[in-house]
């Protein structure tokens, strides 16, 4: 029973790192409508802000702090100087786009800080405790707590502030938005500076597990792609929901189901998105979309 | 219409860069390149009276690109060092300027093909000390085609050491991970106790050649695997396997892992559980500062791994003369290319010696001669083995170094010798 | 009638030029130019297959390097058995086919992302998939194999050989591609990546439009993994990876969406591009590769494609485009409908 408990345990850690891309995923496509590949790239970057400022002597909490406010002004940057330049036209363009601004992005984290994996100082303790027979690390519970937090803001954000709001219009049809008097572009840059912004978090807080180097999140991202499709795309509760589903039956998986082994676990999450979705369209937490005519 | 202009105007645009680019290489075509040998009269490709080309092909983007970077780094400092103090010298008499030329592969079969035909294109002597199991063998079939050396890899993979009849122009240059499993297997087979093994190994080439050589040597001896676990390069965390190894409570773990976030997360993990067996590690992923400090290793009985080069970086080596000239060459040429240490930067230097050593007892400048020399050195201590290594090129089956020898992690930065479990 | 006249004689002078530069070029290259155009024939066929199903009917696709690797897989499987090439390149078109077909049955009513993530999910189950079953693939070794050697009598060498039988597979498929999106069907891709209501009124079912471009997609990933078996004379689970499939959506973009020649020009980009930045320094690739990508999609959002007819507009300095200033219009005016034409 213990085990059994460990291993779900173990999955929702696994999930964590998986939610922690996931709801960055979630705020740049309801704030722009995009899936954006540059995530982990920005993501990445400003970690390694945090990363240079902790070899330096910063205390963690203050890296991050620094990190997150680089991540802001480079997802605006970013927004304001390359992608501004792709709105508008085909929407493929703009996913390339953002797939050149991840080999880009990881070109100069590896200029400055090569491709070789770093330890990274954790903002929690690095101890373990006990819980109905299974061991739970106290960067795993730390984690979590975080992440509900960022959940339940997001959450908040985009169903009852104005600003929240303003960004669903606009990513939903910039056209129209524009026309009753919502400034478009500038509600743009603020969702990419707040994507890039959390993904500074998400990274600082995932970091310490997965050690920084600029492929940190490209596989990450893959999970963190699923569990945001799966999670209905515009919905940060969903997004956790599914990250924990995702982590949490590939372990049970890998352990209790011998034919699939640890080799094939991956396949599982992957298979019930599948039919999940096939079944769902719009994802477990999703708006159901209406065909426009 | 305007649309059909368009488009007659797109193809003869390509059609006029296809004619540009036959006529810029219309001359290249060139049987040197295309059959073996060259004409009998006189030298290979890519040799003259004072200068020689050596090209590699390894991962420097990408994933990999750590291990990568300094199987290129380390090999870079050797020649560079060698070549500002004069040149190498050969066995016909002449010294030497070596041309290095390093290219990315990015761990993908397909560009280092691509790699290894330009840098042949580019009249390269030899292909030197490539890292990554699939890269290299996709190159190895054109290499024996073409008689072009492929030698001294990076590779522990056994294909390209244990059966060099079969494919003369490639040799394989540290030790084979057999070779380490097997080392971990006899010192729990000597010590003749009953001992159960848990094990967790990569889903490939890697792990699998671990296992195959830890269990020929435990065969009919007192120790038995209880648990085993595969993972896969690309998995963000092994916390799953080794909750599942932890349940065995086997007295020692061997751990095929080959990824630094991952190893350090297998020793953190374990220890989180309450499990505290004996660790073997394998060679490249057990250095002190960037894997077994920040696991914490020193919290376990006894954490082993199999070494066979001096690790720079050790304060034990700090006064070593080989370790000395080393840091030297690199922080001056290898620095530039690998910005991190893995130990592939030391084992690459080692195999620019080795080079070095074949090149002095090379008569003819030609890839027969080279290769003939490079495969008779034995008892050769090269710079930056351990005491009691050395190079053996002679047998056909198996890597130029094929011995290592246990060490034990020491709780800091260092290891000291082993010699019973 | 005139500008009828004008043209045809210089199209077809264009594609005369272009066959004796194609069938020349191996003649008087090196080995290793000969192997790069080879590259370029292979991937060619896979942007083929992933314009067909993105460019040309709007659907997201994230898993062609599946269709690539497996097709491999099967040619490999097919030198181990003895199978005459021409049965592998059948079961490379006709299993990658089905298996396509069979995934796009189930997908095919999403839309979007949901499919991005059905299609994404093939090269990741697939990469393990491959090294599990060591029988039928070699697991992670992957498959070395020498096939496709030049016969005697020919006087070629092998590189030669090979060029030939890649570049007239490729060469066959562009052209059936190339009446497929000009006939029925390609208009039926066209309505439904416009709009998939009006396809219905008009019709056109999405749905069974949609499984017919994945199907064919599936079809041309699997032959070119028999072409990637014949340049590259290797196989392993490496060659399905992810991220081959996300390089070659951008390949496809930027040699120009919904077009033929831009496929072309996008697959010589995938080659030549990683060459070119291990020609500036070799370790510094990803930074290069990644500002080239970005500056192409500045100048030429519309593709490589798009660039005689850019330089022409720059030339003739025509009042209307602001001359000179790189702005996103060829983006926005280019509709889908008539992008199809733009190509020919």
């Amino acid at each position: 029973m213990s085990y059994f408990i460990q291993v779900v345990v173990d999955g929702l850690s696994n999930g964590a790192i998986y939610a922690a891309i996931a709801l960055a995923i979630v705020l740049v496509f309801r704030a722009t409508g995009l899936v954006n590949f540059a995530q982990g790239g920005m993501a990445v970057a400003a970690t390694f802000v945090a990363f240079a400022l902790t070899r330096a002597g910063v205390p963690v909490l203050l890296a991050l702090i620094a990190a997150v406010v680089f991540g802001f002004v480079l997802g605006g940057v970013l927004e304001r100087v390359v992608m501004r330049h792709f709105e508008g036209g085909d929407p493929d363009t703009a996913v390339v786009a953002t797939i050149a601004l991840l080999v880009l992005l990881t070109g100069l984290s590896a200029l400055f800080f090569g491709y070789e994996p770093h330890p990274f100082p954790s903002l929690f303790p690095n101890r373990t405790i006990g819980f109905l027979g299974a061991f739970v690390s106290l960067r795993s519970i730390g984690t979590i707590a975080v992440l509900l937090v960022i959940m339940a803001a997001l959450q908040l954000l985009f169903r009852y502030t104005k600003l929240g709001l303003a960004m669903r219009a606009v990513a939903d049809n910039p056209q129209s938005s524009a026309l009753s008097g919502l400034p478009v572009s500038r509600l743009l840059m603020i969702g990419w500076g707040l994507a890039a912004a959390l993904g500074a978090i998400a990274g600082v807080l995932v970091a310490p597990q997965l050690f920084i180097s600029p492929g940190m999140l490209d596989f990450v991202l893959v999970y963190a792609l699923a569990a945001a499709i799966l999670g209905g795309l515009d919905s940060p509760v969903g997004a956790v929901v599914a990250a924990a589903f995702i982590g949490v039956v590939e372990n049970l998986a890998g352990a209790y189901l011998d034919f699939i082994g640890d080799d094939l676990k991956i396949a599982v999450p992957f298979v019930a998105v599948i039919v999940i979705l096939i079944v769902r369209p719009q994802g477990l937490f999703g708006r159901k979309v209406t065909v426009r005519v | 219409m305007t649309k059909t202009r368009n488009a007659a105007r797109a193809s003869g645009v390509v059609a006029t860069v296809g004619i540009a680019a036959l006529l810029v290489s219309g001359c290249t075509r060139d049987p040197a390149t295309g059959g073996p040998g060259g004409d009998d009269s006189g030298a290979s490709p890519g040799i003259t009276d004072d200068s020689i080309s050596l090209g590699i092909s390894s991962p420097l983007s990408g994933p990999t690109a750590g291990p990568g970077s300094c199987t290129v780094a380390g090999l870079d400092a050797y020649i560079e060092a060698k070549n500002a103090a004069g040149g190498f010298e050969f066995g016909d008499g002449k010294t030497r300027q070596v041309d290095f030329t390093y290219l990315d592969d990015t761990y993908d079969p397909a560009k280092a093909v691509s790699n290894f035909r330009q840098l042949v294109n580019d009249n390269i002597f030899a292909y030197v000390g490539a890292l990554g199991t699939p890269t290299n063998a996709a190159v190895m079939p054109i290499a024996e085609e073409e008689e072009i050396p492929q030698v001294l890899l990076t590779t522990g993979a056994r294909t390209f050491s244990e059966d060099q009849e079969a494919h003369p122009w490639t040799t394989g240059f540290v030790p084979t991970y057999a070779t380490e499993g097997r080392a971990f297997g006899e010192l729990l087979a000597n010590a003749n106790q009953p001992l159960t093994v848990a094990t967790l190994a990569q889903n490939d080439d890697f792990g699998q050649s671990y296992l195959d050589g830890f269990n020929e040597a435990i065969e009919g001896s007192q120790v038995e695997i209880v648990a085993d676990a595969t993972y896969e390069p690309t998995d963000t965390t092994l916390d799953a396997q080794v909750t599942e190894l932890a349940a065995s409570k086997a007295d020692v773990l061997l751990s095929a892992v080959s990824v630094t976030p991952l190893q350090v997360g297998v020793l953190t993990k374990a220890q989180s559980l309450g499990w505290l067996p004996r660790i073997f590690l394998p060679s490249n992923t057990s250095t002190p500062g960037t894997i077994l400090q920040p696991g914490g290793a020193a919290a376990y009985p006894g954490v082993y791994t199999p070494s066979f080069s001096k690790n720079p970086n050790s304060p034990a080596f700090a006064a070593d003369e080989d370790v000395i000239a080393y840091n030297d060459a690199f922080t001056k040429y290898g620095s530039k290319i690998a910005s991190t240490y893995t130990p592939h930067c030391t084992w690459s230097y080692t195999e620019g010696a080795v080079l070095d050593e074949a090149f002095q007892n090379m008569e003819k400048p030609t890839r027969e001669s080279f290769m003939t020399a490079l495969k008779s050195i034995s008892g050769f201590q090269a710079p930056l083995l351990l005491d009691g290594i050395t190079v053996d090129t002679t047998t056909n089956d198996d890597a130029a170094i094929s011995t290592v020898q246990l060490v034990q992690y020491d709780g800091q930065a260092g290891f000291k010798p082993v010699t019973a479990y | 009638m005139n500008t009828f006249f004008a043209s045809r004689p210089r199209r077809i002078a264009g594609l005369v030029v272009l066959a004796v530069v194609l069938v020349l070029a191996p003649l008087v290259s090196s080995p290793y130019i000969n192997y790069q155009l080879s590259s370029i024939a292979v991937f060619a066929v896979a942007i083929l297959g992933l314009n067909i199903v993105m460019g040309y009917t709007g659907q997201v696709s994230l898993g062609q390097s599946a269709f690539l690797g497996l097709g491999a897989y099967i040619a490999a499987y097919g030198v181990l058995h003895d199978w005459p090439p021409v049965l592998s390149l059948v079961l490379c078109a006709v299993i990658p086919a089905v298996v396509g077909m069979l995934v796009a049955l189930a997908a095919a009513r999403l839309r979007g992302l949901a499919l991005a993530m059905i299609t994404l999910a093939l090269p990741i189950v697939g990469v393990p998939l491959a090294r599990r079953l060591t029988d039928l693939t070699g697991g992670s070794q992957g498959r070395v194999v020498s096939w496709l050697r030049a016969p005697e009598a020919t006087g070629l060498a092998n590189d030669q050989w090979r060029y030939y039988v890649v570049v007239v597979i490729a060469v066959v498929a562009f052209a059936l591609a190339h009446n497929l999106v000009r006939g029925r069907i390609g208009r039926s891709f066209a309505i439904v990546k416009e709009n998939e209501a009006v396809a219905l009124s008009m019709g056109v079912s999405p749905y069974r439009t949609k499984v017919l471009a994945f199907t064919i997609a599936s079809l041309l990933g699997g032959v070119s993994g028999f072409m990637y078996l014949a340049v590259v004379q290797y196989t392993s689970p490496e060659t399905l990876t992810f991220f081959t499939s996300i390089n070659l959506v951008a390949a496809m973009v930027i040699g120009g969406s919904a077009s033929i020649v831009g496929t072309a020009l996008g697959a010589a980009y995938y080659v030549l591009v990683p060459v070119l930045a291990g020609q500036v320094n070799s370790s510094r690739t990803a930074l290069i590769s990644g500002a080239i990508l970005l500056a192409v999609l500045f100048l030429l959002p519309a593709g490589l494609v798009s660039l005689p007819r850019r330089l022409a507009s720059l030339l003739r300095r025509r009042p209307q485009p602001a001359a000179g200033a790189p702005t996103p219009d060829d983006a926005t005016h280019r509709a889908p409908a008539s992008s199809t034409a733009t190509t020919e």
